[in-house]
């Protein structure tokens, strides 16, 4: 290796340590994950357009209760004002102004939460819930007519324990909307519909859970909420609560849970009506993002803002949630490049295309390794065969391989259908994949094929898989993107490597194999 | 292992690209030798001796006009002008009722195919298009016809700042197809420098003595003309301005040696070929001519050839 190489590389690698060591050591930000679970980052992104006129967007917001615990919230308002106010347990984010074309606002927050266990009591006499709680969660209201005659026939129909045990009513009621109740994904969100014809959507079910409760003089009320689920944006959620002996009981006929809300379900609010809303705009729309993080909250401030404020200004913790999800996975990228480096330049093997391995590895990253290579190897052994049956109809070019991307795309498109029925969504990993480039290597496969034989062609195949084998736990290794993540530095450190790698003038491994019978012919040989 | 090869002086993948393609070969001449026409063209104005090529195609309409102006030849090559590694070459001989004499049958239809996807970019380097041309077949020297079945073996000799330094000749047989690569199973013969005498042969990294098709034996045999093959060789490279250099030679049973291509990434196989590491002769010519001085300094082609014979012949010892 030359001096400048090693000095060059050395200076990279230094760089890259020595803001590392000083996160680590002089701002205390860990080195690895601290908790298996820690808490989440949420992110609400509404966009709504306006014409010109003052108009308003609200949302209800979490806030700290129960199980959950909200912190480090912020948000950004796109030219409007943002305030917040609170309205009968409810937290509601509230921007106003005059909306002019589209407006995006965000609001995010830091969410701990765990489940929370509210029994129905077991032994009377239960207290009346007080009057105040009655007028407003326990009253007829729109979308909840619990004072209509098709509820009051239904709850006679039941013959419902005495008012004066409300646990028991509340069992009955919910083994009612639970059993008798279908959960139809495309029937109505209405609360009498869902009574007529014993099926409802998810919707539908908690409103007539609600409708009933109230009907029977148990103050109750909807809650919207969220799934949190690691790897996929949160789902939103109804639920219902009932007052039983002063406090609010959750369960869901849908979510099947009663009593315990689910872990990794947050609260966002309880109303009758939608979870956004606006007056004054012509379309509004928007959607939930989500991420875990791996770190105690106080780690996170840590890192959020550490005394310094170039790191501060650094730190990706501060970025919206998509921005952070899509830098996770980039900074990883690096890592891969410097397996291919290892393997090529120091091991000396082939594979298809420079990059492929990395490319094929990132692409099956949220899929067990060999669940993704079973897929892309049934695509490309396919896909290979395809093209030789092409071959007889002699195609020009660019239209042929068109052709065999054609054949992916079907091919893609298969095993979307077949895992819906097989009940393996891991089939579907295949619309993540490449597209163009599985075609492309499809077409590489095949010359080598025709070129060098089906041993060669093998061959290169195996390096490829071993490669890319080498870099998918990085890539689904939680500590690794930890770490790339909160130390973006890193990456020069990784930098520096790879200068040593490209200066290394030494024997590859397949040098080695190569001329071992020169080795040991070599071995008598005196020093030149 | 490592100590060893070391010793030897055998020259490793890294240590190639980095220090004599990287470091000898500039990149903007790499098109002189990547395209077979441009390295033909540029021999055939120093009077170096070629294939005489007999028909070209740009595009796909002149490929479909390719067989009429080869009308009434016995044989011939079709070959991408940017190919690598011997990819796409398809020698083809006789008419034996419209039917061309190949690896297999080709017909008109097979062979406007075959030019076609040449066009495309099927065998070129980075898929880019390319060009088809056509070549006169080359007739093996009748003193190395007895060692191959079939096909032409051709005499590689690597060339730094324009002093040979190491020759290997690569013999066809009927694992490889008729082809000339070593990958496939084409025999490789070291040749001395000095005579220009085979001292080693071998055939997937083992060693033999005789051809393993015809049996004739290999070690010891002198190649004929071999102060013409070299003096060919260095003056083909001397054309290119590049520093680091495998030229390919055929002794034709008509023409003598003549150049087939010039490689600017030769590979390490001739080591083997020769049983002696590269590097030792590498650095006998750069004490030579010192370390930066240009190719090849002010000395004479005659003068080179003669320093890489005294540095092989002082090297073998």
């Amino acid at each position: 290796m030359h001096r400048s190489v090693l000095l060059a590389g050395a200076l990279l690698v230094a760089i890259g340590l020595g803001l590392f060591s000083t996160k680590t050591l002089q701002y205390g930000i860990p080195v690895a994950p601290t908790e298996n679970l820690g808490p989440w980052q949420v992110e609400l992104r509404i966009s709504a357009r306006g014409d010109g006129a003052r108009g308003s967007v609200r949302a209800l917001l979490p806030s700290s209760e129960g199980g959950q615990v909200i912190f480090d919230e912020r948000s950004s308002s796109d030219r409007l004002q943002f305030s917040i106010r609170e309205r009968a347990d409810n937290r509601i984010g509230v921007w106003t102004g005059w909306l002019e074309d589209v407006h995006e606002v965000v609001y995010q927050f830091r969410v701990q939460s765990h489940a929370v266990t509210t029994p129905l009591p077991s032994q009377g006499p239960y207290p009346k819930p007080p009057r105040q709680l009655r007028s407003v969660w326990g009253q007829p209201s729109p979308g909840i007519p619990s004072d209509t005659p098709q509820v009051k026939e239904l709850l006679e129909s039941l013959r419902l324990p005495t008012s004066a045990d409300q646990p028991a009513r509340v069992r009955t009621l919910y083994a009612f909307v639970s059993h008798e109740i279908a959960t139809v994904r495309s029937a109505s969100t209405d609360a009498l519909l869902t009574l007529a014809r014993r099926e409802g959507n998810g919707e539908g079910k908690e409103r007539l859970l609600v409708t009933l409760l109230r009907g029977a003089g148990i103050p109750a009320r909807l809650v919207h909420g969220l799934e949190l689920r690691e790897g996929t944006t949160p789902e939103e959620l109804l639920w219902a609560e009932a007052w039983v002996a002063e406090a609010w009981v959750p369960m869901s006929t849908v979510h099947d849970f009663f009593e315990t809300t689910p872990d990794d379900y947050i609260v966002l609010g309880r109303s009758n009506v939608a979870l956004v809303e606006a007056t004054g705009v012509s379309a509004i729309g928007h959607r939930f993002q989500s991420l875990r993080e791996h770190l105690r909250p106080d780690e996170i401030a840590s890192l959020l803002a550490p005394d310094n404020r170039a790191f501060a200004w650094l730190s990706l913790y501060r970025l919206p949630v998509g921005w952070q999800s899509v830098l996770r996975v980039l900074l990883l990228v690096p890592l891969g490049a410097l397996v291919v480096a290892v393997f090529r330049n120091l091991g000396g093997i082939t594979t298809y295309g420079t990059f492929m391995p990395v490319l094929i590895a990132l692409a099956l990253r949220g899929f067990p390794l060999y669940q993704g290579l079973a897929l892309v190897g049934v695509v490309i052994a396919v896909g290979t065969l395809t093209r030789f049956a092409l071959e007889r109809l002699r195609l020009l070019m660019v239209p042929r391989l068109s052709l065999v991307l054609c054949f992916v795309v079907l091919a893609v498109m298969l095993f979307a259908l077949v895992g819906q029925d097989a009940g393996l969504p891991g089939l579907f990993a295949g619309a993540l994949l490449p597209i163009v480039i599985l075609t492309m290597l499809i077409e590489r496969v095949y010359i080598t094929t025709s070129e060098e034989g089906i041993r060669e062609a093998l061959l290169r195949a195996f390096w490829s898989v071993l490669v890319a084998s080498a870099i998918h736990p990085i890539f689904r290794s939680a500590h690794a993107e930890y770490l790339m993540f909160s130390f973006p530095e890193l990456v020069i450190v990784v930098m520096g490597i790879l200068v040593w790698i490209g200066g290394y003038m030494g024997y590859r491994i397949t040098d080695l194999i190569r001329f071992r019978e020169l080795a040991a012919a070599g071995a008598g040989v005196r020093a030149r | 292992m490592i100590g060893a090869l070391r010793r030897l002086g055998v020259l490793g993948i890294n240590r190639r690209n980095a220090d004599y393609t990287l470091g000898w070969n500039q990149r903007r001449l790499y098109p002189l030798v990547d395209d077979k026409l441009t390295t033909k063209r540029l021999c055939q104005e120093a009077g170096i001796p070629v294939p005489k090529l007999l028909a070209v195609a740009k595009t796909h309409r002149e490929s479909r006009r390719l067989l009429d102006q080869l009308e009434g030849l016995p044989a011939f090559v079709l070959k991408p002008a940017r190919g690598a590694m011997g990819n796409g070459i398809l020698v083809l001989e006789q008419r034996e009722g419209g039917l061309w004499r190949g690896a297999r049958p080709y017909a008109r239809d097979d062979f406007e195919y075959h030019a076609a996807g040449i066009i495309s970019g099927l065998y070129s380097l980075a898929g880019h298009a390319d060009v088809a041309m056509v070549e006169e077949r080359l007739e093996t020297h009748p003193a190395l016809a007895p060692l191959r079945d079939d096909g032409v073996p051709d005499i590689r000799v690597i060339v730094y700042r324009g002093v040979p330094v190491m020759c290997m000749m690569r013999m066809p047989t009927r694992l490889s197809d008729g082809r000339a690569n070593l990958h496939q199973g084409a025999v490789g013969i070291g040749i001395d420098l000095v005579e220009g005498r085979a001292i080693h042969a071998m055939q997937r990294a083992r060693s033999i003595d005789q051809s393993p098709d015809t049996g004739v034996p290999i070690v010891g045999l002198l190649l004929p003309e071999f102060d013409s093959i070299l003096r060919t060789a260095v003056s083909a490279t001397d054309q290119t301005g590049l520093g680091y250099v495998g030229a390919d030679v055929v002794l034709d049973a008509r023409l003598g040696p003549v150049i087939l291509e010039l490689n600017a990434r030769p590979g390490l196989a001739i080591q083997l070929a020769n049983r002696a590491g590269l590097l030792p002769r590498l650095d006998a010519v750069d004490a030579r001519l010192g370390p930066n001085d240009g190719p090849h300094a002010e000395l004479t082609l005659e003068q080179r050839i003669a320093l890489g014979r005294s540095i092989a012949a002082r090297l073998s010892r």
